[in-house]
């Protein structure tokens, strides 16, 4: 547990707490990473690998997969729904967010991130393995259906949240935000048409949320950046996006496990899906 | 097209291994990345660092060509290049060694996959195309320096 006044404080936890809990039973950690291959090359003992794409999302549709395979994916990796799963990665944990909040999608309840995320680990120099663990299999029950009107925000939902004038979140870099590029800084042009931000949205960068060594930053200096500066209050319907949902589930999990909003959704369609949509009015600048 | 030799063999070996066996191996390719820098007292014909908007980190590639035409690459990794990357840089030193500047030019880009499975391409393909782009972009300015050089 991390205390720096989070409204979840038990959501966060160090890697102290994680190597002293590697032989817990009750605890799964689960790597996920937008390298591939990282966990191959080692990764915390006892830690699974998911990947958001391969094994969240739906191979054919754009969408996630159903309830019954996320269960079989669970118990294939010895979770079961009261598992603790603690999820770390890369990129100061944008994929172990995404997969954090996709579990909340199909309702799993208990969940935490490892503060830093894997590069924290590394640089405390502390023990990697190349063996895949190997866990007796869970037992999931699949959820009825996912959360998906909790948590989640769709295309037609979104244009009425701007059109309201309600609180959205452009979690992209400033260039992105004002139309200038299309991509995130460093990655490759995948496809957008059109470039700018939903109209009405602020623009909060994900990475002001994390201090440079990827922990995430106080309740006081978060809520300088969310509410002084980009005007969110307690209470707000919020929806937060990005490019294609990952960067938004790291400040959906900001703003609803460190700051306590209740009513966060992450619009996953994000920018590859506004931004090519025929008719979807655009901002720019 | 035929690809040249030593590629042709790293082709048909990731073609022969099954998933896990083709997963170790690009492991045990990105592993050995540093070794692909270049060696004390080298000198190059052409070398290309930057830091551009298609990889996470600076990519240096060094360009060699001998008096018989024979290409040879050295390649600089930063510390944030992904795996498939620095396992794409020490396929490529290794299987277009040799190569003519033509040659390289003229490789398909669909040994890719063929290395590293639809799926990974699939699911990422931003990373395992950008070491061949590069050296293709720089044999491409040291043949176009050449032509310009005789005309």
């Amino acid at each position: 547990m991390i205390d720096k006044n989070y409204a979840q404080p038990d959501a966060l936890v160090t890697t102290q707490w994680v190597s002293e809990h590697l032989s817990d039973s009750g605890v799964r950690l689960v790597e996920s990473n937008e390298d591939y291959l990282l966990y191959d090359t080692g990764h915390i003992q006892g830690a699974v690998h998911i990947d958001w794409r391969a094994d969240l999302q739906d191979q054919t549709i754009r969408d996630y997969v159903s309830p019954k395979q996320f269960a079989e994916l669970c118990e294939r990796h010895g979770i079961s729904n009261d598992t603790t799963v603690v999820f770390y990665g890369d990129k100061s944990n944008w994929w172990a967010c995404y997969a954090l909040w996709t579990f909340r999608l199909f309702g799993h309840e208990k969940v935490k991130i490892m503060d830093g995320g894997r590069d924290k680990w590394v640089g405390e120099n502390r023990h990697l393995t190349r063996a895949v663990p190997h866990f007796v299999r869970g037992r999931y029950t699949p959820a009825a259906e996912r959360r998906d009107s909790e948590i989640r925000a769709f295309y037609d939902q979104t244009l009425a949240h701007s059109r309201a004038g309600q609180a959205l979140i452009d979690v992209r870099s400033p260039g992105e935000f004002r139309g200038e590029i299309t991509h995130m800084p460093e990655y490759p042009q995948e496809g957008v048409l059109r470039g700018g931000h939903i109209p009405g949205a602020a623009s909060v960068p994900w990475k002001m949320a994390v201090n440079e060594d990827g922990t995430f930053k106080s309740t006081a200096e978060l809520r300088a950046i969310y509410e002084e500066e980009a005007g969110l209050m307690r209470g707000q319907d919020v929806i937060a996006y990005c490019r294609i949902g990952e960067r938004s589930s790291h400040t959906w999990f900001v703003l609803t496990y460190l700051l306590g909003y209740q009513n966060v959704r992450n619009y996953d369609g994000s920018w590859t899906e506004w931004g090519n949509r025929v008719g979807a009015p655009i901002e720019r600048g | 097209m035929e690809y040249p030799e030593k590629l042709a063999q790293i082709v048909s070996l990731f073609e022969s291994l099954p998933a896990p066996e083709k997963r170790e191996s690009l492991i045990s390719y990105a592993s050995a990345a540093g070794k692909n820098a270049p060696r004390e007292g080298e000198s190059f014909d052409l070398e290309d660092v930057r830091k551009d908007e298609e990889c996470t980190d600076t990519v240096g590639v060094f360009l060699k060509i001998s008096s018989t035409r024979a290409c040879e690459f050295r390649v600089t990794l930063g510390p944030q290049v992904q795996t498939l990357t620095k396992a794409m840089t020490s396929i490529l030193c290794k299987g277009l060694a040799g190569c003519t500047p033509e040659q390289v030019l003229e490789i398909p880009a669909d040994f890719v996959p063929k290395i590293v499975g639809a799926d990974l391409v699939r699911q990422r393909s931003q990373t395992v195309y950008y070491i061949l782009t590069r050296m293709k972009g720089i044999t491409r300015v040291w043949l176009n320096r050449q032509r310009a050089a005789l005309h």
